[in-house]
């Protein structure tokens, strides 16, 4: 038979499930430490793409420059130069990846346990249901 | 301002009902503007220039999510710049490419700022942006605020430099990228409007979240002032050229604009109508859930009352015999013993009549005991 009080808490939460629900779910079913760690993966190869496009064009800008003097310049102290720059910049970006992740995950979890009482609720009105 | 408070009553119930309509609408309108604009600022491509690509291209966007829109223009832009020059097309792609591998897969609900931002700067209104982020984003808008007017200021320098990118159209490829790169770096005007900006929107953020009254006024008013203050001393200390009525005009413009979008816009809850699907082992159930309306539209309801009446059994108590009464604070209230109240006092007053019924019920058992 149609139960007013349940039909209005699914219609609740497949509001939720369609709209800001979608992501919070899928974040949800990660642990914190795998959900963190796979976004901050992304965030490396993210970066890397970006900075090879910087470094890119910064050369094409000084090009000239840049084959004139590609014979005298120490290659080896060219590279370290890059990787520490790489480096350095990487940790900033992956610190503020990680705090943003870090707060994504806290925000979805508590948006989800709202989520969860009402499933709880939804099953306690199934089960008051079929003891009738 | 019952009028206007009745009016945006009006609005909400009119987007509750028909939010199916009125969301693609405006996202119709968004991306025609913006393409539109990008063609007349840029516009070097000359088959994209037509109008029925324009409003094909929009009609699709007005179907998709929001940030396909951005994509939509930034590809529109970069095949301009392509047409104009390789080497502008590439700096940008690669800033644009830049931008959203590292910011916006954090904040991909700020994209639309990028968007919006130029599109306002063409409007001669930008100052509408700091602002407005101020009060419903945080600090952190700053880098889609920053970026939307870098990119601005970017489309700027690279139209006025057009007769320098033909010139060197024999084939200095680093010379076009280096007058592309050099008018971002060197481009003080640019660097002192970010920096107006961010000010402005920090500043609004703090003041919108400080717990005195009309905070959000203060707020608009005082980002507005500071935001003119900075463009002057920026136009003082670095000479940008920028001129100062403009910036004092459109930031008064765009005070009005933020205040009339805080009225109809921020702390409305546009609830719309959900049309929801689910099933459980007995039933498919196709729901449509429509929100109610929580504050109603006065009805004018007029009372009249026999004087000959009022003066037998009232005679101290004067003032008006009819009044109206409704739901919103703005109501006007008069000195009246006839007045009418709707809405939620009704069920107040039912309340209270029902514990007095209740506390003599008890008083009748304790008499009886």
């Amino acid at each position: 038979m149609l139960n007013e009080d349940r039909i209005i808490l699914m219609t609740h939460m497949a509001s939720y499930e369609e709209n800001e629900g979608r992501k919070n779910v899928a974040i949800g079913s990660y642990f914190r430490g795998d959900y963190i760690g796979l976004q901050l993966l992304k965030s490396v190869i993210n970066f890397t793409v970006a900075f090879v496009l910087v470094v890119t064009l910064v050369i094409f800008y000084d090009f000239g420059t840049f084959m004139q003097d590609i014979y005298k310049t120490d290659l080896m102290e060219l590279g370290k130069m890059l990787i520490k720059t790489y480096l350095a910049s990487m940790v900033v970006y992956i610190t503020i990846s990680y705090l943003v992740y870090f707060y994504k995950y806290n925000q979805a979890k508590i948006s989800l346990k709202n989520y969860y009482n009402r499933l709880k609720q939804l099953s306690y009105l199934y089960e008051e249901e079929s003891r009738k | 301002m019952t009028n206007l408070l009745v009016l945006k009553e009006r609005l909400k119930n009119f987007y509750g009902r028909n939010e199916i309509y009125i969301t693609p609408a405006l996202k119709f309108i968004l991306a025609f503007i913006s393409l539109l604009l990008i063609n007349s600022k840029l516009g070097y491509m000359s088959r994209l220039n037509h109008l029925a690509i324009v409003m094909i291209i929009s009609l699709m966007c007005s179907f998709l999510p929001i940030n396909i829109i951005i994509v939509i223009a930034a590809v529109f832009s970069l095949m301009h710049l392509y047409a104009l020059s390789l080497e502008s097309a590439a700096v940008v792609l690669v800033i644009f490419l830049v931008l959203f591998v590292l910011y916006f897969r954090f904040s991909p609900k700020d994209t639309v700022v990028v968007l919006l931002t130029p599109v306002l700067f063409m409007l001669n209104i930008p100052y509408v942006i700091p602002i407005t982020m101020g009060l419903i984003g945080t600090p952190a808008s700053i880098v889609s605020v920053s970026s939307g007017v870098a990119i601005y200021y970017i489309f700027d320098h690279i139209t006025t430099g057009v007769a320098t990118l033909n010139a060197s159209e024999s084939g200095d490829a680093v010379a076009k990228f280096r007058f592309v790169i050099d008018g971002i770096l060197d481009n003080k005007t640019m660097i002192v409007t970010i920096a107006a900006f961010a000010v402005t929107l920090v500043l609004v953020y703090f003041i919108r979240r400080m717990s005195v009254d009309y905070s959000w006024t203060l707020a608009i008013v005082a980002g507005g002032m500071v935001n003119v203050v900075i463009l002057l001393i920026g136009d003082l200390v670095f000479d940008t050229n920028s001129s100062v009525l403009a910036a004092i005009f459109g930031t008064v413009v765009s005070i009005g604009l933020v205040m009339v979008l805080q009225f109809f816009v921020f702390n409305v809850d546009y609830s719309r109508t959900e049309r929801v699907q689910f099933e459980d082992d007995e039933y498919y159930y196709y729901v449509k859930a429509v929100p109610k309306i929580a504050l109603s539209t006065p009805e004018k309801r007029v009372k009249k009352i026999n004087p000959q009446r009022t003066e037998s059994n009232g005679a101290q108590r004067t003032g008006t015999n009819t009044s109206q009464r409704t739901g919103t604070n703005t109501s006007q209230r008069t000195g009246t013993n006839t007045s009418q109240r709707t809405g939620t006092n009704t069920s107040q007053s039912a309340g209270s009549m029902r514990t007095t019924s209740n506390i003599t019920r008890r008083e009748d058992i304790l008499s009886k005991k």
